[in-house]
């Protein structure tokens, strides 16, 4: 368990408390209305302590971040402003409204509460019951999620975690908030995208792949439109790590993604890496230039014995230069797929479609993105669709599940 | 009094925009940043106005944020800033959208009116062995906007994801597949039920034995037995021995209580059909309901067994050329990444005995890893076989590294399996095997390849 010791900021030096007994989670879940010891007290008034640094610190952190260089977000990950396990509780938020819900999790809208009046700061906190997690088998990709989140915070085209932290029997994870909503929403709107915007799109969505891959070695697995978010200055941003992995060297064999956009190989269950990333690249260009996927069937089996046969068919008037490039990308065999290939990303980002980028400026985000939200304040909402309110009557998180499982939650 | 929120929140937008980009001219930065905010406005509000016209009626098309790329087949008589403003009706767009299938059959026109219902396109699907398999869409190469499909899936679409398979622990629980043993014609009737399906057309001889191994006869003693029910999650494959099946398809998406719960029945299956295989892939919805008509006899697999068949022996042919290719001295160089990619692009190929493996004086193109049977190479003018080759040994490496023609022929004694490695997938790979050649300074051995001398 880390807290951060020491800041340096741009406006000065801060200290942020760090106190290692406070790391052990015990003193946290104790409820205060019991008769307390001294230590109790003390180690209680130390948790609120931190507490209160916890939510000063997540107040302040928006105003001071600006893009890192992909090296220096790698170098250090424990000496990081954002992406760590905190004291904070679900009672310093007040929440807003779903943004989102997946298959176990749920997205709010949520403003910070402070003691100095109402805050204007919100976040996307996403939600996860513990018991829903371990009943559907995704306690691996939760820890993945949060390892993998904490470890890419200071992108600039993924979601930064600022905090995580947990309850009895939740966990929750904070999210800066993109109040455009999801890329799948103005695509569907829109139809297709132009060639313009689906170049700056993909340019963007290339260089979030490029560090995952040849930075982080970690695959993302579950690229799709619906899980990217477009920020306040119409950059995208990258949510949902709940299927990335760190894969080194290594392949991996565990199916998961989204029909339309697995790769053969993970189909075919030969084992997969990095490079079905490349794959569902090729299918997201697609879906922008074309609106819908190239594989498509009512009944999924088929889609998938068309991708394991790999015809991608274009429209006419597509550019040859979208063309040539989704059939690289699209590739069945891995070792002739762009991106897969020697050079990496590299040969992706030299490819003839993305000529008109400037690589350098995108990553800085030197220009707007070409839609830009309109918004009637920081938690304005409307660019999220309405969800039913969460159902009653979950499973309790028993004893028995807690003691086998909540190890497992150690880094929340 | 307070600021509009509206008004505040441009002020701070505009103020990070110049801390940003910290200007010279402040003001024609200020003045350029507000006409792009105004136009972004407008097209976001022209964007908002189709979607709530387009509503119920589909996508509408719109030119913002991107126009048609089929523009010039879509709306031929539209003028261009027309077309550019989004501001053509939806019933031209439709009508353009609006065009045959090629593959009529895997495309059904009614899904657009059926997409709330998310279990409707990712649920399990039946094969019916008395009925032919759907055409497949096929063609290649371009093909005119004209034959898209305009029926897709709109909504958002979930993730799927099966049990989390890791080959480390299988290594040391030392699975082995479940085996019940068949008959040879209860063998053959199960090969040629499975032959239709993708899922075992590209399994190899190894995989296919286990997996039909692993396939378990379950015997059904009456009629009205659901096999399995319409909206459960699925983890079984079946295949019919002998008997018939009626399939039910009820349009709520699940069974329901009553008489009529099972909805319409939709089609039989009998002996040599099989039904449920989304199963093999993630536990997904089943989409029918399945009752038997009578005594009769299923086989069974189910997605775990199925997926660590064909983990298992992926992962341990992957492990086996990773090792073989440590071996090999002109490799050596390769990092532990390298040495796994390349693993990747390897190809098994068989030969029957006696065949020419590789031929003297031809100019080589492959490198081969033998991975069973035995070899043995051959020099012109001498009768006797120079060295024997056996599982493990690798020959033909120096095709990696120039074009010279092979200097000794391989034959196969025995049924031979190799692995393939091309020159250019080497190179599409790792890039040119020159530049690796030169991370250590490799002297051809002839003792360790005849073919190099
Ligand atoms: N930082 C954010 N800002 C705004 N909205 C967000 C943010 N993060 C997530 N959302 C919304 O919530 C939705 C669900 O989030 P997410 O995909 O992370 O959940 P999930 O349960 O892992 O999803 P799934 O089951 O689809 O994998 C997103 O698609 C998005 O609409």
């Amino acid at each position: 368990m880390h807290h951060i010791t020491q800041h340096l900021h741009s406006n000065g030096h801060r200290e942020r408390q760090s106190n290692s007994s406070l790391g052990d989670r015990q003193d946290k879940k104790r409820s205060i209305f019991h008769h307390e010891s001294k230590e109790e007290k003390e180690l209680r008034e130390a948790d609120n302590a931190q507490r209160e640094t916890d939510k000063q610190f997540i107040t302040q952190w928006e105003d001071e971040t600006k893009v890192l260089s992909p090296d220096d977000i790698v170098r250090d990950p424990d000496q990081k402003q954002v992406g760590h396990s905190t004291h904070l509780r679900l009672q310093d938020f007040e929440l807003i409204k779903t943004l989102g819900t997946g298959t176990f999790a749920r997205v709010w809208l949520a403003r910070l509460l402070s003691k100095q009046g109402d805050s204007n700061k919100v976040y996307a906190l996403k939600i996860l019951r513990k018991v829903d997690v371990i009943k559907l088998k995704q306690v691996e990709h939760v820890r993945n999620e949060r390892k993998v989140l904490a470890a890419v915070a200071g992108h600039p085209f993924i979601t930064t975690m600022v905090a995580s932290f947990q309850d009895n029997d939740t966990l929750y994870m904070l999210l800066d908030y993109c109040p455009g909503g999801e890329v799948f929403s103005y695509l569907r709107r829109a139809r297709r995208f132009n060639e313009a915007t689906s170049q700056f799109y993909a340019a963007e969505i290339a260089l979030i792949l490029e560090f995952l891959h040849e930075k982080e070695g970690v695959a993302y697995r579950d690229l799709k439109p619906e899980n990217i978010l477009i920020d306040a200055e119409g950059h995208l941003k990258l949510v949902d790590f709940g299927f990335a992995k760190k894969v080194h060297n290594h392949e991996t064999y565990t199916l998961c993604g989204t029909p339309e956009y697995l790769a053969p190989e993970v189909i075919r269950n030969t084992g997969h890496g990095t490079a079905v990333d490349w794959w569902a690249f090729g299918i997201l260009i697609y879906e922008f230039l074309v609106g819908q996927p190239p594989f498509w069937d009512q009944n999924p089996m088929k889609i998938y014995e068309q991708i394991v046969d790999g015809n991608v068919r274009y429209p006419s008037a597509m550019s040859p230069d979208a063309r040539d490039l989704i059939g690289k990308l699209c590739a069945v065999d891995t070792s002739k797929r762009l991106g897969n290939m020697n050079g990496g990303a590299q040969a992706v980002k030299d490819h003839p479609w993305f000529r008109n980028i400037d690589w350098d400026e995108l990553y800085y985000r030197k220009r707007p993105g070409p839609i830009v939200p309109h918004l009637r304040g920081p938690a304005d909402t409307r660019n999220f669709d309405e969800y039913d309110p969460e159902p009653e009557g979950r499973e309790p998180y028993t004893d028995e599940l807690k003691n086998k499982w909540d190890k497992s939650f150690a880094d929340f | 009094m307070s600021l509009p929120p509206d008004y505040a929140n441009e002020l701070s937008t505009l103020n990070r925009e110049i801390l940003k980009h910290k200007p010279a001219d402040v003001l024609q930065f200020c003045a350029n940043h507000f006409l792009r905010r105004l136009e972004s406005q407008r097209a976001e509000y022209l964007l908002a106005q189709q979607h709530s016209t387009a509503n119920g009626k589909g996508m509408a098309e719109s030119s913002f944020p991107g126009s048609n790329p089929f523009k010039s087949s879509s709306s031929p008589g539209l003028p261009a800033d027309q077309q550019a403003r989004g501001m053509h009706s939806l019933e031209e767009e439709d009508e353009n959208d609006q065009v045959a299938s090629p593959t009529a059959s895997s495309f059904p026109r009614n899904i657009m009116g059926a997409t709330n219902n998310n279990t409707n396109s990712h649920a399990d699907s039946f094969k019916a062995g008395s009925s032919p398999p759907a055409a497949a869409s096929a063609g290649t190469g371009a093909m005119d906007s004209q034959s898209f499909p305009s029926n897709y899936n709109m909504n958002r679409r979930t993730s799927v994801s099966a049990e989390s398979l890791n080959p480390q622990s299988s290594v040391n629980d030392n699975w082995t597949p479940p085996f019940h043993k068949k008959t040879a014609d209860q063998q053959q009737r199960l090969r040629a039920a499975v032959s239709g399906n993708f899922l075992f057309a590209h399994l190899d001889d190894e995989q296919s034995t286990a997996v039909l191994g692993a396939l378990q006869e379950k015997p059904i003693p009456a009629k009205d037995i659901k096999i399995i029910t319409q909206g459960d999650v699925g983890d079984y494959f079946y295949v019919v021995e002998g008997g018939t099946f009626d399939i039910y398809v009820s349009a709520s998406g699940k069974l329901e209580a009553g008489p009529d719960g099972l909805g319409k029945k939709v089609n039989t299956v009998s002996s040599g059909g099989s039904f449920g295989e989304l199963a093999l892939m993630y536990n997904a919805p089943r989409a029918a309901t399945v009752v038997s008509t009578g005594p009769s006899t299923l086989w069974a697999l189910d997605r775990v067994t199925f997926r660590r068949i064909l983990m298992d022996t992926a992962f341990q042919r992957r492990r086996m050329y990773e090792s073989f290719l440590e071996e090999v001295p002109l490799l050596q160089s390769l990092t532990p990444y390298e040495r796994s990619k390349i693993a990747d692009a390897l190809e098994t190929v068989k030969f029957p005995p006696g065949s020419h493996i590789i031929r003297e004086g031809e100019v080589g193109e492959s490198f081969f890893l033998l991975e069973s049977g035995d070899a043995e190479v051959y020099k012109r003018g001498v009768e006797k076989a120079v060295k024997m080759y056996k599982k493990g040994d690798y020959f033909g490496e120096l095709a990696l590294l120039n074009d010279a023609p092979r200097a000794a022929s391989v034959v196969s004694k025995t049924d031979v399996k190799v692995a393939k490695l091309g020159k250019d997938g080497f190179q599409r790979l790792l890039g040119p095997v020159e530049g690796i050649m030169r991370r250590i300074d490799y002297e051809a051995d002839g003792a360790v390849d005849p073919l190099a001398t």
